[in-house]
């Protein structure tokens, strides 16, 4: 097989994209450039295509199907490689790992290696599946992907999640009472409104990373309270599947700001630290190819002549 | 408490004061203990509450958001912070309870406060059922309000 006929499998299709849904709206040209389709994990793999992950409103019909498969049966895992489990290591039940990374400045990095790891799991159950982000910008309410009970028949994983009963038995204990599934109150009066377009391209000009961090997690807060329900409070966030696509957002924003100011610095002293339970560090997490990803604003691949590989989707 | 509003602060975009390109509230020691909620910020506006709307002719300067940890779900202690750590070798992360810090860029708000002095109005809110709700979450150590050249 040559070159060509290995990239046309795995091509993605910027040309697709409609101008208004480009990050040309944030003040950016691209979403992703030449050079960033490849990630060089090790010498034994050294130009394993990443993979891509996408606007979930601009999922096709298949792709949407395998993302509520991989949902769907990592609900169905009670040990810690199922959704409970991964949701739990947010918040409830205790350790609550994310009191790490709230307010302070490996908030970004923490989370990364918390989708990173979540999207694995996923993986493990439908290989062909990613993670993808719910642009509160251009979508300012629940994505209809979310706010639909039922989907052909059967329920949606993406509209509920079962909360962990021992969690639920511990916010309990903290007068936090919440039910045994999670709802959402969106938009409900005196939230906070949804993050515009302006306020992320204002936090992406802001050239310091402690800077962008700080009013970036200022957004990301306003949605999960915006949201409402289990969303909007730390111990249950992640039991709703719609944490997974706003937080995809958020890192994606992220991944905006680094390629829009290449030459701003990690602060040194933080870039060993821990991410922990991932097996991380912050180091690790800064380059997204390296774990294995990045994100495309719509994307398709066809099949080439040669023998098939498994790349991922798109 | 509910309401914060600030002694009068002598401005700093005060008509005569020295130029700035950008203006930051920043809140230290803020509690992140209890639920989740808003802190909507006015200037000058001592009245401000509940109804007081998100307009720049109210005062409205931004607001930063409590992405709260909903109480102590562990057992006695488990989340009394620390004021030090008892051992100088304690190389572990923070307690969790740890009090943030909180930057609110208020620029454009304080540009058309350009009277001598300027109070700070919080309201705390948190989204309600038929309405929103006035919380007794807002604690804070201090502030600052900073402009930079």
């Amino acid at each position: 097989m040559s070159k060509a006929q290995y990239w046309a499998r795995v091509h993605i299709d910027h040309t697709a994209v409609p101008e208004s849904t480009r990050l040309a709206r944030y003040g950016e040209e691209r979403e992703t450039g030449a050079g960033m389709s490849t990630g060089a994990v090790s010498p034994q793999h050294p130009a394993v295509p990443v993979r891509h992950r996408l606007d979930i409103d601009k999922l096709s019909g298949p792709q949407l199907a395998s993302f509520r498969a991989a949902m769907s049966k990592a609900m169905g895992i009670s040990d810690d490689r199922g959704y409970g489990y991964q949701a739990g290591i947010h918040g409830l039940p205790l350790p609550m790992s994310c009191d790490i990374a709230h307010g302070r400045p490996i908030f970004l990095p923490w989370h990364r290696a918390y989708l990173y790891s979540f999207e694995l799991r996923l993986r493990d159950q439908q290989p062909d599946v990613t993670l993808s982000w719910w642009d509160w910008t251009t979508d300012p309410k629940i994505p209809q992907a979310y706010s639909e009970a039922v989907v052909g028949g059967q329920p949606n994983p993406l509209f509920s999640g079962t909360v962990d009963p021992l969690a639920v038995q511990q916010g309990a204990q903290a007068g936090d009472q919440r039910a045994a599934v999670t709802q959402r109150a969106p938009g409900a009066p005196g939230a906070p409104p949804l993050p515009t377009a302006k306020e992320v391209k204002d936090v992406l000009a802001l050239p310091a990373f402690l800077d962008f961090t700080d009013q970036l997690e200022q957004l990301h807060n306003n949605v999960h309270v915006w949201v409402g329900g289990h969303m909007s409070d730390i111990p249950f966030a992640a039991f709703d599947p719609i944490f997974w696509a706003h937080h995809t957002m958020i890192d994606r924003v992220w991944r905006m700001w680094q390629l829009q100011h290449p030459s701003a610095s990690f602060p040194q002293r933080l870039l060993g630290q821990a991410l922990p339970p991932f097996g991380l560090t912050v180091r690790d997490t800064l380059d997204a190819n390296t774990l294995g990803y990045d994100y495309a604003v719509a994307g398709a691949s066809a099949s080439g002549t040669g023998p098939q590989r498994a790349t991922g989707h798109p | 408490m509910s309401v914060f509003v600030s002694e009068p602060l002598a401005n700093p975009g005060a008509a005569g004061a020295a130029e700035f390109t950008r203006a930051d509230l920043i809140f230290y020691g803020v509690d992140h203990s209890g639920p989740s909620f808003e802190a909507r910020i006015f200037l000058n506006t001592p009245d401000a509450g509940l109804s007081t709307p998100r307009d720049p002719e109210a005062g409205y300067a931004g607001s930063f958001t409590i992405f709260g940890h909903a109480g102590c779900a562990g057992d006695a202690g488990h989340c009394d912070v620390p004021t030090e750590p008892a051992d100088p070798f304690d190389s572990r992360p923070p307690h969790p309870l740890t009090r943030q810090t909180k930057t609110v860029i208020i620029t454009e708000a304080l540009r058309r406060v350009t009277v001598p002095e300027v109070t700070i109005t919080i309201v705390p809110v948190r989204p309600g059922r038929l309405d929103a709700e006035l919380v007794d979450s807002l604690d804070f150590g201090e502030f600052r309000l900073l402009t930079y050249r």
